[in-house]
């Protein structure tokens, strides 16, 4: 289960990730990503961790969250 | 049907009093709460985890998560603290300070009950009411726990109230949600599983402890028992907190309260617009934390949605640009909306679905939550609108918002 994951605390929509992720990530019109939520394969997964590596803000990341509040 | 006054918030009950009994006089002190409800049993973990899936008992914050499923959550040992959530950031409930003000000692019955049953070393309870801070305090000298209880006063912006931001604000950091969603049952407190609940969740604990299953499902609906507390507030005639059996009719409160004939807000500003107010019962999880606001019919209704959005977009912490950007374009929307400019409508639909699910609380969620439902219930307001005339009635103000914005 490798999905990416968004801390919205961190991010100040550099964009970086829509860049290097055109296929999981687009920009909203302010400028914030908008993920596309599908799961991350296997053979992708080199790439998405070089993508959450070079997110400036450190707030992509990769994995399930636990969800409930 | 009792009436109460107290705290400058009328109590009233239809049906049988459990959580508002004995409060006619006032705060109840130690002895006047033995008095009403009897001492506290001792339970252990596994007959709280039972007596809480037997009644299907929910928490009353608003999320409605069953209480049994969050104790099952919690590690074997090591819990450190149970919390109780006063911060009742939500502007229109007044059921959690009442509660604290004046039954202070049920909700520590059910905090250090089950303190004691998780073998969790604290309670902490979170309140941002001074009046409530004080009736805890006062509480707390009255009885010997053996526990150490701490009061705690938290901010109360709306973010404020949010579990985790409580937890932040407990641990002297910002009163802010953190951006990774952790679960307090297993890193809450100091990073140590915690118990954290809504202030009417451990009053409901309480009264389970005491009455065991058979006797608290004798009112309320079968799939969940007992009563639930709920402030009504708006175009009404007898506004404050009603307790009732759960699965009560929505008309039989509206009609209790003296509510005028007109659109319905049932959840608070993270809820929705009824698209009617007949053949509804009042449940969680759609009641959320128990609010109920009549709008009655001579106020402009995309207007008052208007003020509300322009304090929901005021109210974000400011840490998740969907979330400020996102909030402050909708409040520009309606704005235009209800002067009448057709991009006003066209814009605030596509800004709605760039919301929700994208910050680290529920705040983005529940305001969109809210400003959908109002397009879709104000439908007939909306064309007003837009051809251009309004809808011929003032923003009255009937919806209330802290600080009165403009």
């Amino acid at each position: 289960m490798n999905k990416l994951e968004i801390d919205w605390t961190r991010c100040d929509g550099h964009g970086l990730c829509a860049t290097l992720l055109p296929d999981d990530v687009v920009l909203d019109e302010w400028g914030f990503p908008v993920l596309r939520g599908r799961e991350i394969t296997v053979g992708e997964l080199p790439h998405a961790r070089r993508a959450v590596l070079a997110c400036p803000a450190l707030a992509l990341r990769l994995n399930a969250p636990a969800k409930r509040d | 049907m009792t009436m109460l006054h107290a705290a400058r918030v009328d109590l009233r009950v239809i049906g049988e009093p459990r959580l508002l009994a004995g409060l006619d006089q006032g705060r109840v002190d130690r002895q006047r709460h033995l008095w009403t409800h009897g001492a506290q049993p001792d339970l252990t973990r596994e007959a709280y985890t039972h007596l809480a899936e037997a009644v299907g008992l929910r928490g009353r914050g608003g999320a409605a998560f069953p209480v049994a499923l969050k104790l099952a959550d919690l590690p074997a040992k090591g819990i450190e603290a149970v919390v109780v959530n006063g911060s009742e950031s939500e502007p229109v409930s007044r059921k959690d300070r009442l509660l604290l003000t004046l039954a202070p000692h049920l909700i520590l019955d059910g905090a250090t009950g089950l303190a004691r049953a998780l073998g969790a070393p604290h309670v902490l309870v979170a309140v941002h009411d001074p009046a409530a801070a004080t009736s805890v305090r006062e509480a707390i000298m009255e009885r010997d726990d053996g526990l150490a209880i701490e009061v705690s006063d938290t901010p109360g912006r709306f973010v404020a109230g949010e579990a985790r931001a409580v937890l932040s604000a407990l641990e002297g950091g910002p009163a802010v949600p953190p951006g990774r969603r952790i679960l307090p049952t297993r890193k809450g407190y100091h990073q140590s599983p915690t118990f954290l609940s809504n202030v009417e969740t451990f009053a409901q604990l309480a009264v389970l402890a005491r009455l065991g299953s058979r006797g608290f499902s004798s009112t309320g609906l079968i799939s969940e028992p007992g009563t639930q507390l709920l402030t009504i507030d708006g175009a009404v005639q007898r506004p404050g907190v009603i307790e009732t059996p759960t699965g009560v009719p929505l008309e039989a409160v509206l009609k209790f309260a003296g509510a005028e004939p007109g659109p319905v807000l049932l959840g608070g500003y993270h809820g929705r617009w009824l698209p009617r107010t007949n053949a509804l019962t009042l449940q969680r999880p759609d009641v959320s934390a128990g609010i109920i606001l009549a709008l009655g019919s001579d106020t402009c209704p995309l207007g008052e949605v208007h003020r509300v959005a322009q304090w929901l977009a005021s109210q974000s912490a400011g840490q998740c640009g969907p979330c400020v950007f996102g909030l402050a374009s909708l409040v520009d929307d309606f704005d235009r909306l209800v002067k009448g400019d057709p991009a006003g409508w066209h814009d605030a639909h596509r800004h709605l679905g760039l919301v929700p699910g994208r910050g680290a609380c529920a705040h983005p969620d529940g305001s969109a939550r809210f400003l959908a439902s109002a397009l879709e219930v104000f439908g007939e307001d909306v064309r007003l609108h837009l051809a251009g005339g309004g809808c011929g009635r003032h923003v009255k103000g009937v919806l209330p918002v802290p600080g009165g914005a403009a």
